[in-house]
């Protein structure tokens, strides 16, 4: 993901990168998908979002109480 | 032929194969060599706290068998499958009920809500496990996966928690529409009941549009179709609606 979009969609938070817009913002979670390069469709059971390409069907998305972090950004060390 | 209940958890990694996928593969493997029966892999959604070493998403994979395995049989041909296919850094848990034996339901039901909303310890899951009669086995990492495994019987037994694993594929696409009437989507399934999402079963009768991807949930101890009424006809339910299942 590049470094503007990661900024402009995810805080940082203790270490993990939290998603801004929380969760059932399925709008957001796909725009942001759509302009990332790291994304990959995780197992079809595990997806939530009816257009495949958002970042709540990411393989790298790891849901949380209030939202989802970005375990890819996480490991890019952005 | 007895009746059980099989549940796994915590067998996966990011990027690996699924915990349903490997579900599935263990109940057709005992289905295969036993002549029995596996129902659908039903999926349940576990608590999702910071204190919980998931992956990403933390749900357990459960199915009914029928069989004349014994006990031991099925422990040890799901166990090494289960070994085999598991992530090299999951932590997989394996819980087998017998439905025909004296166990406290409500006890194991109980601990199953709990898991939805509270951290559970590994030795909590050994204590009621031992209790209610539960073979429940670690199998690798640090086993953590015992806890959604037996949480995820709890639940599938509540009997309306839980989507089903896997597509319903009947000839429909993301751009080709199906229409058929819902006795048709009965016998073609094996699903038990078409309802809308207000939870009411539609008439036989009834005809339902179905576009992409077609799933089910658990619901009422049934295997069921969720439709929506949008423009006057019954279409099936999107993800977004199936997400609190």
């Amino acid at each position: 993901m590049d470094p503007i979009l990661a900024e402009q969609a995810f805080e940082l938070v203790d270490n993990r990168w939290i998603f801004r817009a929380g969760l059932g913002q399925y709008w957001m979670a796909r725009r942001v998908a759509q302009r990332c390069t790291g994304f990959v469709p995780d197992d079809e059971d595990e997806q939530v979002d009816d257009e495949p390409r958002s970042c709540y069907n990411c393989q790298y998305r790891r849901w949380l109480v209030e939202s989802v972090e970005c375990l890819l950004l996480k490991n890019q060390h952005y | 032929m007895k009746n059980w209940l099989i549940c796994i958890d915590d067998t996966d990694d990011i990027g690996t194969k699924g915990t349903g996928e490997i579900a599935e593969e263990i109940a057709l493997l005992l289905e295969n060599m036993s002549g029995g029966k596996a129902s659908f892999v039903t999926r349940h959604q576990l608590f999702v706290h910071p204190d919980i070493p998931y992956t990403s998403h933390n749900s357990a994979m459960c199915f009914a068998l029928r069989s004349p395995l014994t006990q031991a049989e099925i422990h040890h041909y799901a166990v090494a499958h289960l070994i085999a296919e598991s992530a090299p850094r999951a932590d997989p848990g394996i819980a087998i009920l017998d439905l025909g034996s004296q166990y406290d339901a409500t006890a194991l039901m109980e601990f199953g809500r709990r898991a939805k909303t509270e951290v559970i310890t590994k030795l909590a899951a050994y204590d009621l496990a031992e209790r209610l009669n539960i073979q429940l086995t670690e199998h690798g990492g640090t086993g953590q996966g015992v806890i959604g495994a037996l949480a995820g019987l709890g639940l599938r037994l509540m009997g309306s928690d839980g989507r089903v694993k896997g597509q319903i594929k009947l000839g429909q696409f993301e751009d080709v529409a199906l229409e058929l009437c819902v006795a048709e989507i009965l016998e073609l399934t094996g699903l038990d009941a078409v309802m809308s999402t207000e939870r009411y079963p539609l008439a036989a009768d009834e005809r339902v549009l179905l576009k992409g991807k077609v799933k089910a949930v658990y619901l009422g101890h049934k295997f069921v179709l969720l439709v929506d009424r949008k423009a006057q006809t019954w279409r099936n339910a999107g993800k977004q609606a199936l997400q609190a299942y």
